[in-house]
């Protein structure tokens, strides 16, 4: 026999979601995650994280880094055009490529995600999203939502994460290479990308998303492209470290940076 | 009746006399308030004053308080919580002096709220940094590393309120500690 629900049950039962919808209503309210920082009326934010948190305290172990962030003007105005981003990583981190496919700048022109995954798929090392204000001359400006897949590659003779993007609306392509540089102080790797000559001047970059992780076989063993350990004495259970340092070149000179701390914890 | 009717003069008289008294006393207490409102404008700073005002203030703590943390991380990376609790300790002293100093700065009266609402996180953070050197001084390791998350989080709260101040050398930095 089916129990009756009582109004004061059915209530008990309603406020868990009720509280979840507000503070997932809340959240959405929020202007941007992450870490922030205004110069003038331009905001640029900052958001990552580590999976898993987990960490071993004495050996590295595979791990998938995911960024989030970008700009916005606090009056609502057009976005400043970006001419450089650089992405520091973790120093803790290891960026390994031995034995990994590459996947050639040229073999992503003009293709779209199937087309492009057909020809690299093997490069695969993330995906992500971004967006970006498009501004053509004498019309009003637009944006622009791209799906972004990110392959490993080589430029320059250099390690590099090329992303492919793909807009449907507008029908867009856009092959974005970030070189791999050895980084200062606290970031073990950089990730550079000069904008102006994958993009041209029109789009103006307002906020990316992007998850790097990789498990390939090589040689007979399991390798990652990311792997980190969490380095911190027995006494503690957590430790805090600078996880990344977003930089943002505006066309006028400008530097903007942002860098976060997160913890990690020992297992 | 004539004393009466003069009487009643005199009384209209005294009241029109102590009536223009209490306007001109009205008038010039009016001028008064007017002449401070227009002096405490001139002295209240506008928001970009203040920010240089306060930067130049805490430039020079900053740069000093990634002199004497330089290497913590290191210390407590190898269990040397002694040594890092002197290095904390030295930040404490730095940071309320940094505190003590900006406090006393003229606030632009529209930003009054967001700034003493900075300065509550601000003693906050302050109270942070004492009670993770104690912890770390007792070799307390769990209790200093709760402590170190809440002040990266307070710290950060912190930074949100005055968002829109563009502070650099103000601002809470997580790489300035070590």
């Amino acid at each position: 026999m089916r129990k009756r629900r009582l109004p004061g049950a059915l209530a008990r039962r309603s406020l868990p979601i009720l509280v979840a919808l507000a503070v997932l209503l809340a959240l959405g309210a929020a202007p941007a995650r992450g870490e922030r920082t205004q110069q003038g009326n331009l905001i640029v934010s900052l958001d990552g994280s580590l999976a898993p948190l987990k960490l071993p305290r004495d050996r590295l172990a595979p791990v998938a880094v995911s960024l989030e962030g970008g700009l916005q003007t606090a009056d609502r105005t057009l976005l400043p055009r970006v001419t450089k981003v650089e992405l520091g990583l973790p120093g803790q981190g290891v960026l390994s490529t031995r034995g990994l496919p590459t996947c050639s700048q040229r073999s992503l022109r003009n293709a779209k995600p199937p087309e492009a995954l057909a020809a690299c798929a093997p490069a695969l090392v993330g995906h992500g999203k971004l967006e970006a204000e498009v501004l053509i001359p004498n019309q009003a400006p637009f944006e622009i939502d791209a799906d972004l897949l990110a392959f490993n590659g080589r430029v320059g003779g250099r390690r590099a994460v090329i992303l492919d993007g793909f807009s449907a609306d507008p029908p867009t392509v856009v092959v974005l290479p970030f070189v791999v540089r050895r980084g200062s102080g606290r970031f073990g790797a950089v990730l550079v990308a000069d904008l102006p000559a994958a993009l041209g001047p029109l789009p103006r970059l307002a906020h990316f998303s992007m998850t790097l992780s990789r498990r390939f076989s090589y040689r007979g063993r399991v390798h990652s492209y990311l792997s980190a350990s969490c380095p911190i004495p027995p006494s503690f259970t957590a430790g805090f470290f600078s996880f990344a340092k977003a930089t943002y070149t505006l066309a006028d000179g400008r530097q903007l940076s942002t860098s976060i701390a997160r913890s990690c914890r020992a297992r | 009746m004539i004393g009466r009717v003069g009487g009643r003069a005199r009384r209209i008289e005294i009241a029109k006399g102590t009536n223009r008294r209490l306007w001109a006393g009205l008038a010039v207490l009016g001028a008064a308030l007017i002449l401070a409102a227009a002096a405490l404008a001139a002295a209240a700073p506008t928001r970009d004053e203040y920010v240089s005002r306060l930067e130049a203030v805490c430039k020079p703590d900053a740069e000093a308080t990634q002199r004497v943390m330089k290497g913590a991380r290191a210390d407590v990376r190898a269990e040397r919580l002694a040594l890092a609790a002197g290095k904390f300790a030295q930040a404490t002293t730095i940071f309320g002096t940094t505190v003590k100093g900006i406090s006393a700065a003229p606030r632009p009266p529209a930003d009054a709220p967001k700034l003493s609402k900075w300065f509550g996180y601000l003693k906050n953070q302050e109270s942070y940094l004492m009670q993770i050197t104690a912890q770390l001084r007792a070799g307390h390791a769990i209790p200093a590393q709760r402590l170190t998350a809440r002040f990266i989080h307070n710290g950060n709260l912190a930074n949100n309120v005055v968002l829109a101040f563009g502070f650099d050398y103000c601002s809470f930095k997580f790489s300035r500690y070590g």
